[in-house]
């Protein structure tokens, strides 16, 4: 492979992503775990700037580390663990380590003819465009329109708002508590009024 | 100064990362030195609405006071707080600052004069403002220290809750221009986008004031409770980076604010290609200055809100608000013929005014409500506990029950 | 601006009978804010109605008599309205509606009854029938979340009951980590092909295997993950640790739909884009499909778990999670038989047989656990069927009907199912598969009339509650499962006209 600035770019942030994510796993203290997951999403925010999709790296930086691992924290936050560093109880990681690592040497054992036979061919598509110069610069209307034109992805983007829907219904069912009186919801604040006419 | 350095002998892709180096050198540095003189007129301006002198020893008017502090803080001692997380703790104060940098890149300044005018540079403010949410929680959590923690923790509601009007407020003018890049915004405001729609203005600046966590909206620090909340183990620079960060975020609203509704760096019947780009920076600076001047006014004027009045605020008054304002925005751009080729002053009035006629029928509509729900609320508690004071206009006790 | 094409060219008339489902719920959502706590059998009623009206319609669409939601394609190939698309949406419709009939009084005297739990049914049934219609990879990944995460919840709508609770995590844990292999593989996909259209993926697959472009290594690994994701959600070995936990701790008429349409929806989600989009996918021109060894392996694997270890559960909504394993392997070598291009399309109309008659025996079977289930969700044990036979003597008769039908006796839709499965796979070639499917039915013998057994040669004091929808939904069901059993040929039409392979 010919080493040039894209390369090194992605290279750079391709271990940005997967130490992260590694990091996600091996560390012992769930804060820090939180923090790798934002820097590893942050990460592939940065192979989507690499991949021309400005709009993809922004909606990722804004959606999963400003929203959804902000959230992951405060719920870590709110656990009596947070301030523990976890410890391994269980023995039987070794185990697992040598499954694993012989499920993988049987897969490259098993494939490798596999992949010979069919060569680096394989592994590459045709469709992609060869110069990034190709690639449409205003791409961010294109994908906005594609989303709402019947003609392309107006049907699965109608679904998805559906499947939101369902999934809301289902937060607020789940964590309503089952006696509460559905009237009270008019004044939920209803604990804290007495200490403004006190 | 790109052709100059090509021109001595540098090649292309140098010259150009050259330049860019030494853009961003000037905008981080005159961005913190800006805030020397900022944090001197903040206080100032505090002082006279709340009565006082403000600072007026060191120097002229006390122009030298944030110089003299500033120089204090670098000579504090430098405090890490037994079992603190030292990385987080000392990431917290640089990543605040840096958040608040990072928003200046595609700010346009004038003509031309602009970092890097993304295409999607409405959802790249979005995005660095995010990382400035790490920063607290980094801080909070980093700390060791309950009252920081539960600053914090009010951060993550406060302002993952505030970001949803705040973006539905900054859709309207992307909707209205057709673009999310900033500068464009700035040139397609014939008329600015304040004048027609006004109430956007206000649910942007009112979510942006719960974003920067200022009075009235101060509860991540709100000292009666929790002494001064995520920042509170802090001292020395690092807290100044805090502070500094706080301030620029704070101008950096009323820049965007300018940028986003009042025409940015355009100069009122001057058409954008006739504007010297110098003139147009003065023109921002001073909007921006004006914008900051109400968000002091604010900040000076009114109480701290209770946490759960600030959440109900948000979800039960701005949110639904922002929506609908922003359905009637959408509906009326299209209905109105040819809003999408405007071109001068001329072509953007007849949508301006039509508008400004919906925000203002939306204002009515919605104070009638909230005048409505206000007097049942009221009549509601006099039943309870008794008449509250100014129960004037409430109604007959046993109305709203 | 674009240009806005006219109805006509989207052919919005052919995704009618979903449209439908998903406006009348969404109103459904609505009215049920008014309609009081304690009168939510209004609610019920409502989404019977609703799902009656489409159902007769769908069955009247599948007899060709009325044109309702036909004409191909929409929305320029991203929903396929064929004789597949309309048997699904039948098999979906029927389960929706003995779901609604199974859960009213279960949730009234188990307190749990709200109006959520009717629009949740209906957004899965919504999520089955896309999942039937797809057209592009988009549409199937979208639907299988659709039908999947109103199941999570409604697993959990025992709150504050800890079974239930933890069937309902266990299910969204594991669940969200298939939806991530399927998306994988879909991009996997969409990376050696250069689009996720079901009909240009398979043009595309045919270059790659005639040589002609590359990326056959790509287009593998994306095949193999999309298969593990819906591997996942029909509950095929070895992604079926969740199914015995998952059953037994959601409340029982949820299971009794779940397992149902989960199914159902998987092997459509299957038959679209392993026996259509990816039908020629050999690694040399003329072979069966690339797949085929590993479904039927798959199967294989399944069969054999599902049927072995349920011969020693004790507990009856256990028993039959790992039945319904045991079933999605008959399945599985239906699809795997789909692989031979000769066969694909007597192996897709299998799949369909045998859904259908799994879809009235399992809601069946499931509504008699809820008959004897007691309020506090005990009772569930295979002692619970002990004495049946001389207290509710058509309960009873019900109950051995559908373990017959479970096991595969003739007369009885599951025979029906399974002798068309076992056609197709002996017609592909797939002797080892036909042949271990015909002995785990026998073993599972042992376990479905174990239950009869209990039934009707031990005595115990039995408790049942058969309140009249529920009876009717026993009743429908067992009806169904005798007709279809007796008179096979209204299966065979039913599916005669369906056929997945593009082009020929």
């Amino acid at each position: 492979m010919e080493i040039t600035v894209e390369a090194i770019v992605f290279l750079v942030f391709s271990a940005i992503t997967l130490g992260g994510a590694l990091q996600v796993v091996l560390t012992r203290n769930l804060f820090h775990a939180a923090l790798y997951l934002m820097l590893s999403l942050f990460g592939v925010a940065g192979l989507f700037v690499l991949l021309t999709a400005p709009f993809l790296a922004g909606a990722q930086v804004v959606i999963y580390i400003g929203a959804i691992t902000i959230l992951i924290i405060f719920a870590i936050m709110l656990t009596p663990q947070v301030t523990r560093v976890l410890k391994v109880h269980h023995t039987q990681w070794p185990v697992a380590l040598a499954l694993a690592a012989l499920l993988f040497v049987g897969l490259v054992w098993t494939q490798t003819p596999l992949a010979d036979e069919l060569g680096a061919d394989g592994w590459s598509a045709d469709f992609t465009v060869e110069d990034p110069a190709d690639v449409p610069a205003d791409s961010l209307t294109d994908l906005g329109k594609s989303l709402v034109d019947p003609e392309r992805y107006m049907l699965p983007f109608e679904a998805a708002s559906l499947l939101l829907m369902a999934a809301l219904i289902g937060a607020v069912l789940l964590v309503n508590r089952p006696d509460d009186n559905p009237d009270a919801e008019a004044a939920p604040a209803a604990g804290a009024r007495p200490d403004q006419s006190g | 100064m790109t052709d100059t350095l090509v021109d001595i002998g540098l090649s292309h892709d140098l010259a150009v990362l050259i330049a860019k180096l030494v853009g961003v050198f000037v905008v981080a540095t005159c961005g913190l030195l800006w805030t020397l003189f900022g944090i001197w007129l903040e206080r100032k301006v505090s002082g006279r609405l709340q009565d006082r002198l403000g600072p007026n020893r060191v120097g002229p008017f006390g122009l030298f006071q944030t110089l003299a502090d500033t120089i204090k803080i670098l000579l504090k001692e430098d405090l890490v707080p037994d079992g603190a997380d030292r990385w987080l703790f000392n990431l917290a104060p640089v990543l605040s600052t840096f958040s608040v940098l990072l928003l200046w890149v595609v700010i346009p300044f004038s003509a031309g004069w602009i970092g890097t005018d993304l295409s999607i540079g409405v959802l790249y403010l979005l995005a660095a403002g995010s990382l400035g949410m790490v920063a607290t929680l980094m801080a909070g959590w980093g700390s060791n220290n309950k009252y920081a923690l539960l600053g914090a923790f009010r951060a993550v509601a406060q302002l993952i809750s505030y970001e949803v009007p705040m973006v539905l407020a900054m859709l309207v003018p992307v909707l209205m221009t057709g673009s999310m890049s900033l500068q464009a915004i700035v040139e397609g405001q014939y008329i600015a986008y304040g004048l027609a729609i006004p109430l956007t203005v206000f649910i942007f600046l009112a979510s942006s004031l719960a974003e920067i966590g200022r009075a009235p909206f101060d509860l991540l620090e709100a000292e009666s409770e929790l002494v001064a909340g995520f920042h509170i183990e802090y001292s020395g620079m690092k807290f100044g980076l805090f502070y500094v960060a706080e301030f620029l975020h704070a101008f950096t609203v009323g820049v965007l604010a300018t940028v986003l509704f009042l025409g940015g760096w355009r100069i009122p019947f001057v058409s954008a290609q006739d504007t010297p780009a110098l003139l147009g920076f003065g023109s921002l600076l001073i909007k921006s200055l004006l914008v900051y001047l109400v968000i002091m006014w604010v900040r000076t004027t009114l109480p701290r809100v209770r946490i759960d009045q600030i959440l109900e605020f948000n979800w039960k008054f701005l949110v639904p608000l922002s929506l609908a304002n922003l359905l009637v925005v959408a509906l009326l751009w299209k209905i109105v013929p040819d809003t999408d080729q405007i071109a001068s002053v001329n072509d953007a009035l007849l949508p301006t005014l039509v508008l400004l006629t919906a925000n203002i029928l939306l204002i009515v509509v919605t104070s009638l409500i909230l005048r409505e729900r206000g007097r049942r609320e009221r009549a509601h508690i006099a039943a309870l506990y008794g008449p509250v004071d100014g129960a004037a206009d409430a109604a007959p006790a046993g109305v709203g029950d | 601006m674009f240009e806005v094409p006219g109805l006509g060219d989207l052919n919005v008339a052919a995704t009618l009978p979903v449209t439908s489902l998903v406006l009348g719920t969404c109103i459904l959502l609505i009215v049920d804010l008014f309609v009081p706590t304690d009168r939510k059998h209004i609610t019920a009623w409502l989404a019977a109605l609703g799902i009656g009206v489409l159902l007769v319609l769908a069955l009247l669409a599948l007899g060709e008599i009325t044109e309702f939601g036909d004409g191909e394609e929409a929305f320029s190939g991203m929903f396929v309205a064929d004789a597949f698309t309309d048997m699904i949406n039948v098999i979906a419709l029927i389960t929706a509606l003995l779901g609604v009939m199974v859960a009213y009084n279960y949730l009234e005297r188990t307190g749990i009854q709200r109006g959520e739990y009717y629009v949740l049914l209906l957004f899965a049934t919504a999520g089955v029938m896309f999942m039937g219609a797809a057209g592009d990879l988009v549409v199937v990944f979208v639907a299988l979340e659709l039908l999947s995460i109103p199941l999570y919840i409604l697993s959990g709508f025992r709150r504050p009951q800890e079974a239930s609770e933890e069937s309902a995590l266990k299910y969204f844990l594991l669940g969200a980590f298939a939806s991530g292999f399927l998306v994988y593989g879909i991009a996997l996909i969409y990376g050696a092909t250069g689009t996720t259209n079901l009909h240009d993926i398979w043009q595309a697959a045919g270059d790659i295997v005639a040589g002609h472009k590359s990326g056959r290594f790509l287009l593998l690994g994306g095949a193999g993950l999309a298969l593990v994701g819906l591997g996942f959600k029909v509950a095929a070995v070895p992604f079926h640790m969740w199914t015995p936990d998952v059953y037994q701790g959601a409340p029982t008429p949820v299971v009794a739909y779940m397992s149902v349409a989960a199914k159902a929806g998987g092997f459509a989600a299957m038959a679209r884009v392993l026996a259509s989009g990816l039908s020629n996918f050999a690694l040399d021109p003329g072979e069966a499909a690339v797949w085929q060894d590993t479904v039927w392996l798959l199967a294989i694997l399944t069969m054999l778990l599902g049927n072995v270890v349920a011969i020693v559960q004790t507990d009856l909504k256990r028993l039959l999670a790992y039945s319904s394993i045991a079933h999605a392997g008959y399945i599985l070598i239906a699809v795997a038989a789909a692989g031979t291009a000769a066969v694909a399309d007597e192996a897709v109309q299998s799949v369909a047989i045998y859904l259908m008659a799994y879809a009235l025996t399992n809601v069946g079977a499931f509504a008699v656990i809820v008959a004897v289930e007691r309020d506090d969700a005990t009772n569930t044990g295979l002692d619970s069927m002990r004495g049946l036979a001389n207290a509710r003597p058509w309960l009873a008769a019900a109950m051995a009907l559908f373990m017959f039908s479970l096991t595969g006796i003739p007369l009885t839709a599951g025979f029906v199912g399974k002798w068309f499965v076992f056609k197709a796979a002996l017609a592909a070639d797939l002797i080892p598969a036909a042949v271990v499917g015909v002995v785990t039915s026998l073993v599972s013998a042992f376990y479905y009339l174990r239950i009869v057994w209990l039934m009707y040669f031990e005595e115990s004091e039995v408790e049942v509650s058969t309140p009249w929808p529920l009876a009717w939904a026993i009743g429908v069901a067992s009806v169904g499962t005798l007709l279809l059993g007796m008179l096979p040929y209204i299966l065979t039409d039913m599916v005669r006209e369906i056929t997945l392979a593009f082009g020929g």
